[in-house]
């Protein structure tokens, strides 16, 4: 007879930090990271789009590093750091690579936005001048089926020039 | 797309998780870096009654060199570790390499080896390399700890020796001081490989070259577990590879797979991919073993 | 066409600072007091007699609060009226009743406290089937012993007809010769990033049912559920919040029906969002199907007469048939001259997914199958495929032409800009590069494809009489509304929903060209709601249309909005209107700028010192206008119409790779010169060109729903639907001519469709260039690796 572990119906205490502001909340155990942070945190910038892994519109950071938030569960995350599109948006303005995206048009209907935000930010942290097949082979794991991905390249590859520039002054 | 219910478990040492493990008797999973797992449970394919998250153990932790020129290393050790690790890189860039071919940057941060090779796909990367590489995993119970050679456990489709009760925590890697190859042919990157082939070379042998072990072929997907390819391997001389042996070798391996047939391909191409993949890594790895 | 200051320009979205920052709100993103989560239960076969259904333990499991079976929807609400209503009528449900006619189809319902409890309920519903033969293939289901998915009808060919326009059996005798090919496609969808979703609640006090949904057709969805429900359609509210891609698969009325029974029977409002394995499995495919071709010529290459036979497979599909084979038959000619042609259609039902709206709906099928017939055709005559093309094509001296059925294309250069595809392409380097490839055996097969479309938009609905008989809806329009706000500031209201095609910068444009404006002064209301927009039957995000139709709309009600101001500012500045002009949100007399009114005073008079207005002047400074698109007629006595009304077109080049030993293709380069007239936004144009560009990719090499002989489907994950991923797209090279339209209120033709179009053709061209030396013909979709180690080995 198992009786150890919590069981499913309850709910056990996570403490994490989201965004950089410490949460504690209680949770089921099959609450998907996904849903905790929409549905209890309200952070509905991070999209539901497969829930096998697959699309990428879910990816957040989880300690500084890509993770797709509907494979773990929020009671996984104790003692962990989370990073959501929210948390990668600047107060006032746009942050330079959303800007890049702005102005670009690296976007359409915007549902694999924050996924492919998070992911761009990801590589151009491991890499600093990443080549268009990098990049290309970087956002792979981020379905869209709007762009055809083009201005999308391209507004990654206008951040890393832009940022370079900026290095240089 | 909710998994069903289940109860979740925190254990705080290795000793407790395999406690759990042996209380849920059968019923309990064990909960790494969960890419392949949770995808099932999300589809309710897979419904443990106890999920017992490993991720906090120490134990299980960790990449090591050993005597032998070779690593041990800890079973939570993440895809994107082994990448980034400049041991593996070192000693044993054949992981690296398998590990680059799994699915995205997002799954490698949080899939793991132990995680792969437990959940047993036999079209994965990284069962194939170690098989390659003759490793040994770690495997503990109740009962202490046991050394498996990376070939027995392989039982089967998604099937491997592990009892329910017990927990994979370290792979030994021995050193691959010859070449190497790895290929694999997948419709997209990322994707899980129609089929692909490891080679790891032996030292090469005095002249003339004589019969016996110059090394290991192994394919993935193209059978229920990683495959020794045997007729490609006694094409492996001590000499190098020609473009000739590498043929052989290849019309060898095609015969000696079999490959399942799915949605993405029959078995008649896997068994062809599988020839010219042969054909194709035995060549990268003489490339290697010559300094290339 | 006067050039106004915003419109044409490139000027960066206003909803991308938004989305970029994951501040959209879709469906999925709301919530409403006490709302409830919906699961639905899906049958497991393909076809099967419902014999009862047991949901007791269901609901009594804890935290479930609703549960809904087909026999209590057919109790409580009407038959889905069809969009498209042929002679097969039969009552058809939110639920299956008594047989489940596909694998997926919902027969129960469930609303609880969360998604994963009513998930654990639907566990506990006990269904008892009775398995029927399942009919999959569509020639099977047309042969008299097939199965029937409804034995009332005694049959499951919905429709089928001949249309034939001109001699075509004298010039199939007269011909040098007919080409005749067998093509088929697969079923593949266009699977939007978002899945569809509804929140449905009631409201007891005011017998209301109100919507939050991404339904891509409110004013259609409306009159369905107003009819089902038994309300009329003022106590029916449907809002459209940000929508995720919709690509036509946004609409089924089903869901939202059920939602709202659950919403009723719970006393709470009720949410349900597909998840990817529904989505995949039962909302929508694109129709399957096998088009025989007969094209007849002369030996210089000139086209006589094309006949076509056309079987669709539209699965389990009463609601929308036949849409495909219209749309096909609207773009039978291409962008070709061709004086007689015949179309032969089925459309038929099978054991498998409803088919619906795609991207392109019909015209990529249509377009390969016509270009792949081209590109033969040029091989059979020893012809340049370019030089075959050049000599079919309809002229710009032709413009207006209109085909045998009745399209009626407005302007465009076919024969320029393919010759300018041609060119940026490097088309001749790239024979060289190809032949040079070919003499070696170590390097991969390279290929070349060209392809090119015409690219309709806007629906006349009348079209619809050909398949029913009679004229229901016809014509294309949509309404709009434009109102200078109390405080000056201005807001625009539009039909049709967008889907990510940019239409709250698109308008503010065209509304800031109107009134002296900068589009930052211009907010475009987000999405639909059904009691502050404007709306008619007919309105909607389909087919193309915003830029033919809804434009109009916009147009025609700033222009009111303008004249109002207009008189009123000449009121109150004691000036004639024809000394006026309005610039920097202002009306001022011409040379005289200290005599000038900012919309903010002129709204002051306008909405609260009334006593200023000129006389007779009603007070408010708000239009409506809805506008219809002048091309769209009735069927005439020969059964010819305009089912499309506006026609942009294009030129696809694409350069492929082959692995000569395991197939895989690997595209090097993409080239498309296209001409959708007037750009209003050159950003948004080009990247409609990248995207529709990608499906067509995504048609030709990956995508493909498959299904075993029981109509079990095989490929419902993404891991086995395989969608195109930035690897698959090659950066996309676009050039483009400019032929406004002469009929549009801006000049400007549809966009949205057309890369999709062309883009299997293209690619399946290419490889068939690759491989012709092996003699290999392409005459089916997708092209895998495998596909092509069988052509060559």
């Amino acid at each position: 007879m198992t009786t150890s572990g919590v069981p499913p119906s309850e709910r056990l205490t996570v403490r994490l930090r989201v965004n950089g502001r410490p949460v504690e909340h209680a949770v089921q155990a099959r609450r998907s990271l996904a849903d905790f942070l929409r549905e209890d945190l309200g952070l509905t910038g991070t999209h539901v789009g497969c829930e096998h892994g697959v699309c990428g519109a879910c990816t957040v950071l989880v300690d500084g590093r890509s993770a797709r938030s509907c494979l773990l569960f929020a009671a996984q995350l104790d003692g962990r750091a989370v990073t959501t599109i929210e948390g990668l948006t600047p107060a006032e303005a746009l942050s330079p690579l959303q800007e890049s995206f702005r102005l670009c048009h690296a976007m359409q209907c915007g549902f694999c936005t924050p996924g492919m935000i998070v992911t761009a930010t990801e590589l151009l942290a491991d890499q600093p001048a990443p080549s268009t097949e990098a990049i290309r082979e970087a956002i792979a794991g981020n379905l869209c089926m709007c762009t055809g991905y083009v201005n999308i390249v391209r507004a990654i590859e206008r951040a890393v020039a832009a940022r370079s520039q900026d290095a240089r002054r | 797309m909710k998994p069903a219910p289940f109860r979740y478990a925190r254990p705080s040492t290795l000793a407790q998780a395999i406690a759990l493990l042996g209380e849920a008797r059968g019923e309990g999973k064990v909960l790494a870096g969960g890419q392949s797992l949770v995808p099932m449970m999300n589809m309710r394919l897979v419904r443990p009654a106890v999920l017992v998250d490993v991720t906090h153990l120490r134990e299980l932790t960790g990449i090591a060199p050993t005597g032998d020129g070779g690593l041990r290393i800890g079973a939570m050790t993440r895809h994107a570790a082994l990448m980034a690790s400049p041991l593996v890189r070192e000693r044993t860039p054949l992981l690296a390499e398998a590990a680059r071919h799994v699915g995205h940057a997002a799954i490698r941060n949080q899939g793991t080896l132990g995680g792969s090779l437990a959940h047993a796909d036999p079209a994965a990367e990284l069962p194939a390399a170690l098989v390659a590489l003759d490793a040994r995993v770690e495997v503990t119970g109740p009962g202490g700890e046991r050394l498996v050679r990376a070939e027995e456990l392989f039982r089967g489709l998604m099937a491997t020796a592990l009892a329910p009760e017990e927990i994979l925590t370290a792979v030994d890697v021995p050193a691959a001081p010859g070449g190497w190859g790895f290929v694999e042919m997948a419709r997209r990157p990322g994707d899980f490989a129609l089929a692909g082939i490891v080679v790891v070379l032996g030292r090469p042998l005095p002249s003339p070259p004589l019969g016996g072990e110059g090394g290991r072929v192994v394919g993935f997907g193209v059978g229920d577990r990683p495959l020794r390819l045997r007729g490609a391997e006694r094409e492996l001389a001590g000499g190098g590879i020609d473009a000739e042996a590498a043929a052989r070798a290849g019309a060898a391996a095609a015969r000696d797979c079999d490959p399942p047939s799915d949605v993405h391909a029959s078995a008649e191409y896997r068994r062809h991919l599988a020839g010219v993949l042969t054909e194709r890594a035995l060549l990268q790895a003489g490339v290697r073993r010559a300094g290339g | 066409m006067p050039d106004g200051a915003w419109v044409g320009r490139p000027v960066p979205l206003k909803e991308d600072a938004r989305l970029v920052a994951g501040r959209g709100r879709f469906v999925d993103d709301l919530g409403r007091p006490r709302m409830l989560q919906a699961a639905m239960l899906r049958s497991p076969h393909a076809h099967a007699r419902i014999v009862a259904i047991d949901t007791r333990e269901a609901e009594a499991l804890p935290g479930v609060f609703a549960v809904l079976t087909g026999v209590e929807a057919a109790a409580r609400s009407g038959p889905i009226r069809p969009l498209i209503p042929t002679t097969a009528v039969v009552p058809d449900y939110c639920l299956a009743v008594d047989r489940a006619r596909y694998v997926g189809e919902p027969v129960a319902a469930v609303a609880a406290v969360d998604r994963a409890i009513a998930e654990d309920a639907l566990e506990r519903i006990r269904v008892e089937y009775e398995p029927l033969p399942a009919v999959v293939d569509p020639e099977a289901a047309i042969r008299p012993d097939a199965p029937l998915l409804y034995p009332e009808l005694g049959t499951n060919v919905v429709w089928h007809d001949t249309l034939t326009y001109g001699a075509v059996d004298e010039a199939m005798a007269r011909a040098d010769g007919v080409l005749r090919e067998r093509f088929t496609i697969q079923r593949y969808a266009s699977t939007p990033l978002e899945t569809f979703g509804v929140i449905a609640d009631y409201d007891p006090g005011t017998d209301t049912f109100e919507f939050w949904t991404n339904d891509q057709r409110p004013g259609l969805t409306i009159s369905v559920l107003a009819a089902s429900l038994g309300v009329p359609q003022s106590r029916v509210r449907l809002s459209c919040p940000d929508i995720g891609g919709g690509f036509g698969n946004k609409r089924r009325p089903a869901y939202l029906l059920i939602c709202a029974l659950l919403a009723r029977r719970s006393g709470r409002p009720v949410k349900w969002v597909e998840d990817r394995i529904e989505n995949l499995t039962a909302l929508m495919h694109a129709c399957n199907g096998i088009m025989d071709v007969e094209l007849a010529y002369r030996a210089d290459g000139t086209l006589l007469a094309l006949s076509v036979r056309d079987i669709a497979d539209e699965g389990k599909n009463l609601v929308t048939p036949t849409q495909h084979n219209l749309i096909k038959l609207g773009n039978i000619a291409n962008g070709y001259r061709i004086p007689a042609v015949r179309y032969a259609a089925w459309s038929v039902l099978t054991n498998k997914c409803p088919s619906g709206a795609n991207r392109g709906i019909g015209k990529p099928f249509m377009c390969f199958a016509v270009e792949r017939a081209m590109a033969l055709l040029a091989r059979r005559l020893g012809q340049d495929p370019v030089e075959l093309r050049l000599r079919n094509y309809v002229t710009a001296e032709q413009m207006p032409y209109t085909t045998p059925p009745g399209a009626r294309y407005d302007s465009g250069d076919y024969p320029a800009t393919l010759r300018r595809a041609l060119e940026r392409f490097g088309y001749a380097e790239r024979r060289a590069e190809q032949a040079a490839a070919r003499r070696s055996d170590d390097r991969p097969l390279l290929g070349i494809g060209i392809a090119s479309s015409v690219e309709p938009a806007g629906t006349n609905l009348a079209s619809y009489e050909i398949v029913t008989g009679r004229r229901a809806a016809s014509g294309s329009a949509e309404a709009a509304m434009v109102r200078v706000e109390p405080d000056g500031q201005v807001r625009v209201s539009l039909g049709d929903p967008p889907s990510g095609q940019g239409y709250e910068t698109v308008l503010a444009q065209i509304v800031a060209d109107e009134l002296g404006l900068s589009p930052d002064a211009v907010t475009v209301s987000r999405g639909f709601d059904s009691t502050t927009t404007p709306w008619l039957y007919l309105s909607g995000n389909y087919s193309n249309k915003f830029s033919v139709t809804d434009v109009g709309a916009v147009v025609g009600a700033a222009a009111r909005v303008r004249d109002k101001l207009l008189r009123i500012a000449a009121h109150r500045l004691e000036a004639a209107i024809a000394d006026l002009e309005l610039g920097g949100g202002a009306v001022a007399v011409r040379g005289a700028p200290d005599r000038r009114l900012a919309f903010a005073e002129i709204a002051r008079t306008a909405y609260a010192d009334v006593l200023g207005l000129p006389p007779g002047e009603e007070p408010g400074l708000e239009a409506r206008h809805a506008h219809q698109n002048p091309l769209a007629q009735p069927v005439d006595g020969e059964r010819r119409v305009r089912s499309q009304l506006v026609f942009s077109n294009a030129a696809h080049c694409c350069l492929v790779e082959i692995d000569r030993r395991t197939g895989l293709v690997k595209i090097l380069k993409y080239l498309v010169v296209h001409d959708c007239g007037r750009e209003l936004n050159p950003l948004i144009v080009e990247g409609m060109v990248h995207g529709a560009t990608a499906h067509g990719i995504g048609a030709a090499l990956l995508e493909e729903f498959r299904y075993d002989a029981q109509g079990q489907l095989l490929t419902s994950t993404f891991v086995d639907y395989l969608k195109p991923t930035s690897v698959d797209v090659p950066i996309v090279d676009v050039d483009r001519l400019e032929h406004p339209s002469p009929v549009t209120p801006l000049g400007a033709k549809g966009v949205g469709e057309g890369g999709a179009i062309p883009g299997p053709a293209a690619v399946a061209n290419a490889v068939e260039d690759a491989l012709a030396h092996l003699g290999v013909v392409v005459r089916s979709l997708p092209i895998t690796p495998e596909q092509i180690w069988r052509w060559t080995r």
